[in-house]
């Protein structure tokens, strides 16, 4: 190419910049509120209209935070803290209870800048884990913090310990006895999954994160740790590929680190995020693993799959979406 | 074929300053572990058995930070961390911040193979260590004299690199057996003078501990937090499965250049589905061994 031309190209190039500029980078939120948790039958229009509330507070808070130009990271901590104090949700107030009657909570949360994490596992006495999660992530050098010494960098932290009674609810307490009447009557029933918490967004900065919080099974074994606070399994975010945040059958996410897969998968095999999604949501099927998952990529686009009766979830973005649904037929 | 590979942990271990001796002591634990897996695996024994074994004689050896001799937190305890997975079925189990369980990684074994679950942690672990009869030891017995210098030196701010494998070591293996399973095993004590409650990538499935038939099996040592974010054993899987890289450039490019574009070091060992043994590391050592079917038989520090 001539010295003239290659100038003129670049001019070019110069003066379409701002042009294209001008046009906003997109912003994308996606929320999920459990895979799986209840059967459509029983699903009351009371309960139905409750839980669409419930997640579109959280959807709007987030979404809300993106759209004044804040940070993924404070947008899914926002839309997860949300669903934790809900106690219609698996995850901080109204957590299932574990054998022992206690909620014993998980929560982790990546910032794909950089990328960085926190987690914190087996905590009972933290009113929300996420923000205990992003305080392990902010503020120490480690990234996954269990139980007592947990509770222990909390109180270091100047966050306040609430007694266990908080997370406690009547229908939780109902729920475990009757977990543990059926356990009784056939030993070798597997769990089902049960409802988590979890946000994933990209910010008008093209940061990528995600987030997720849960009580994990209700009757689980007291110290059961599911996939929620495993950096990989249940939570992954990184800006080159995309953000996760998973829902489910946990061990059977830990064992095929789905999260983590689903953004190799984009990253390695160029599959678009939905490929990605179908792809291993397909995988965990064939192992047998129930749940779903909610994933964003770094161009804004949103992918929710599962293979459970349902998921609750919304999504929102810059392009105008805005839907929650709770079953297959995106009602 | 089949094949094992051993490592008792990577860090700065400045050769001059390893006294004879010691380095006597630490390549003779280092063969216990990787005949007795290799042994096994000769006779016709799983990887999982190979495995299992080979953790186990370097968690019961008191130069290595694993169980017995493990680097104590900073309230001067042991709090232990252990994974094993099965690369058949992917099938696996983890233990973490356990401070009476004699071998964590029987432990991790026995929630893979009795529990419905992956992961247990603390008392809860220890809770289902008792139903399943496992005898619980005093906290105490896994302390030693050495790892008791060693975090007062550490609390007193003062460098102990040279002592014992310890601020990040681990020990681990993986191994492929006669009929192509390949699994991965990690124990460890974690960092010297760490917080209560921290855990590291040893007993996180895809970090620190990994394994996937017909693609590889992994076990990581080095500075766990990086190894969490990188998701360091599953990368590797993942570099071989999806891009067809071969193990060798896919453990280089995890350690050195995703791990090392975080600011994190250490090592990682991997057997892949053809027995290729892989081990490399970005620190200045790693304690390691290699035994394989075609002859190979490898110490190295």
């Amino acid at each position: 190419m001539s010295r003239p031309k290659l100038l003129a190209l670049l001019c070019l190039a110069v003066v379409c910049a701002p042009a294209r500029a001008v046009e906003p980078p997109p912003l994308a939120i996606a929320i999920h509120g459990g895979a799986g948790v209840i059967d459509p039958a029983k699903m009351t229009p009371q309960h139905a209209a409750s839980y669409r509330a419930g997640l579109a507070a959280a959807l709007d808070a987030g979404y809300a935070i993106l759209e004044h130009g804040g940070s993924s990271l404070d947008a899914v901590t926002a839309a997860v803290r949300i669903m934790e104090d809900d106690p219609q949700f698996n995850a901080g107030r109204g957590a299932v209870l574990n054998h022992d009657g206690d909620a014993e909570l998980d929560a982790a949360i990546m910032d794909g800048h950089g990328p960085r994490a926190g987690a914190v596992a087996g905590v009972r006495r933290v009113r929300n884990p996420i923000e205990l999660a992003r305080l392990v992530m902010e503020k120490s050098p480690h990234v996954l913090l269990v139980a007592e010494g947990a509770e222990e960098f909390a109180l270091e932290q100047g966050v306040a310990l609430v007694p266990r009674e908080y997370f406690r609810t009547e229908a939780r307490v109902r729920e475990l006895e009757e977990a543990r009447r059926q356990a009784g009557e056939l030993k070798a029933a597997a769990p089902g999954p049960t409802g988590t918490v979890g946000a994933v967004a990209l910010d008008g900065a093209g940061h990528l994160a995600a987030a997720t919080s849960t009580g994990g099974l209700t009757d689980k074994h007291r110290g059961r740790v599911g996939d929620s606070p495993i950096v990989g399994a249940g939570t992954y975010a990184d800006d080159d590929s995309c953000a996760v945040s998973g829902t489910g059958q946990g061990e059977f996410f830990i064992r095929q680190v789905v999260a983590f897969d689903i953004c190799a998968l984009v990253l390695y095999r160029h599959l678009t995020l939905a490929q990605a999604v179908h792809e291993v949501i397909r995988k965990l099927r064939h192992t047998g693993g129930e749940g779903g998952v909610i994933a964003v990529d770094r161009a804004g686009n949103i992918a929710m799959d599962f293979n459970s009766v349902g998921m609750f979830r919304g999504a929102r973005d810059s392009r105008g979406r805005r839907d929650i649904a709770m079953y297959r037929d995106a009602q | 074929m089949y094949a094992i590979a051993i490592h008792g942990g990577a860090g700065a271990v400045p050769r001059a300053m390893l006294s004879a001796l010691r380095e006597q002591r630490y390549r003779a634990g280092l063969e216990a572990a990787l005949d007795a897996g290799f042994a096994l695996l000769a006779r016709g024994g799983s990887s999982l058995d190979a495995v299992s074994a080979a953790v186990r004689i370097l968690e019961d050896d008191p130069s290595f930070n694993a169980g017995h001799g493990a680097a104590l937190t900073r309230d001067g305890a042991a709090e232990l961390d252990a994974a094993i997975m099965d690369g058949r079925q992917l099938r696996a189990g983890a233990v973490a911040s356990v401070r009476h369980v004699k071998n964590p990684i029987e432990l991790a074994r026995r929630v893979m193979e009795k529990s419905r679950h992956v992961l247990l942690v603390g008392a809860g672990a220890e809770e289902f260590a008792l139903e399943e009869s496992f005898v619980l030891v005093p906290n105490h017995y896994f302390r030693t004299a050495e790892r008791q210098e060693q975090l007062e030196c550490e609390q007193r701010g003062e460098r102990v690199s040279d002592l014992i494998p310890g601020a990040q070591g681990t020990v681990g293996a993986v191994a492929l057996d006669g009929e192509g399973n390949l699994a991965a095993a990690t124990s460890t004590g974690g960092m010297t003078n760490k917080r209560p409650g921290r855990v590291g990538d040893s007993p996180i499935i895809g970090a620190g501990t990994y394994a996937k038939n017909g693609v590889c099996a992994v076990s990581a040592t080095g500075h766990g937090e990086y190894f969490i974010r990188a998701v360091a054993a599953h990368h590797v899987c993942a570099a071989v499965e999806y891009r067809g890289l071969d193990l060798q450039q896919a453990v280089r490019e995890v350690l050195h250049e995703i791990l090392g574009g975080l600011g994190g070091d250490g090592g990682l060992i991997a057997v892949g589905g053809d027995g290729q043994i892989v081990m490399d590391f970005s620190t200045e050592g790693m304690f390691r061994g290699a035994r394989d079917s075609g002859g190979r038989r490898e110490i190295a520090i």
